[in-house]
């Protein structure tokens, strides 16, 4: 499934949505913005086949 | 010194910072987790990965809510007094979520949500240029449709209770939906396993699971 991930570019998006838009704020603190979501998008691949080689090691990631 | 938030775990977990290089800011029920953060109110790629590896490690030793990236506070006393406010709505979260973890799971359009090419010569009439509308609305209420098909699908199969789910239809024309699910790590194979069989009949999309993250969908704020 990883592979045809890859291909697809569709996972990158779906865990930058997550980092930006969801889990828990606190109000009152300085929201820092990022530049470049395209670039991060790409970057985030290393991350996904680090997790992804982890949890076929049998290690929970 | 100012500090960018990571995460929240209960109180009786705060000593996990010193295991993953965090500063821990305890409240009544519940401490934060913040790294020091350099002051400039811009991010790169580079500071999002770390968040996304930080939270992970956080939450491979205890339960936790992760922080939405970019919440940065002036000082430690900054993140105690918001968090005293949340502490008890926070202490819930982490006793309604436990040690669940998010698999997302995304069904992606097997052409990639082509659509039917633009014609280079533009509509001669108002009539062609209407018709040419019309015939691109009715191929995304058929997407629309196609995509409730497949949520259906997907929730019969997967047998998760209804509160532990989220999905959007369409968010994007490659995808024909977002799921995120909230299992334990006992649940992950057999989830897996469903989705790859019921992936199986469906012949328009392709079935991409990643996980298990930290509960991101379901710490919500309000």
């Amino acid at each position: 499934m990883t592979r045809e991930a890859a291909a697809l570019d569709v996972p990158l998006v779906e865990l930058v949505d997550r980092l930006l838009n969801r889990g828990v704020v606190l109000t009152g603190e300085l929201t820092i913005s990022v530049a470049g979501v395209d670039l991060i998008y790409l970057g985030l691949s290393v991350v996904l086949s680090s997790v992804d080689t982890i949890r076929r090691a049998g290690a929970e990631v | 010194m100012t500090f960018l938030l990571r995460a929240i775990v209960a109180a009786a977990d705060a000593a996990v910072a010193a295991d993953v290089g965090l500063r821990a800011v305890s409240g009544k029920s519940v401490a934060a987790l913040a790294s020091p953060w350099n002051g400039t109110t811009a991010a790169s790629e580079a500071e999002l990965v770390d968040h996304h590896r930080t939270i992970q490690a956080v939450f491979e030793r205890v339960p936790c809510l992760p922080a939405r990236f970019g919440g940065v506070f002036a000082d430690e006393g900054a993140i105690r007094a918001r968090l005293a406010e949340r502490d008890g709505d926070f202490a819930s979260q982490l006793a309604r979520l436990g040690h669940r973890c998010e698999l997302a799971i995304t069904c992606a359009w097997r052409d990639k949500g082509a659509t039917p090419p633009v014609p280079v010569v533009p509509a001669s009439t108002g009539r062609a240029y209407l018709e040419r509308g019309l015939e691109r609305s009715r191929g995304e209420r058929t997407r629309e449709r196609r995509a409730e098909e497949i949520v259906a699908r997907l929730l019969g199969e997967l047998a998760v209770e209804p509160a532990f789910l989220r999905h959007r239809t369409c968010p994007r024309p490659a995808v024909a939906v977002s799921m995120s699910a909230l299992v334990t790590r006992d649940e992950i194979d057999e989830i897996t396993s469903r989705l790859e069989r019921v992936g199986a009949q469906l012949p328009d999309v392709t079935i991409v699971v990643q996980g298990p993250w930290a509960p991101y969908t379901f710490a919500v704020s309000e």
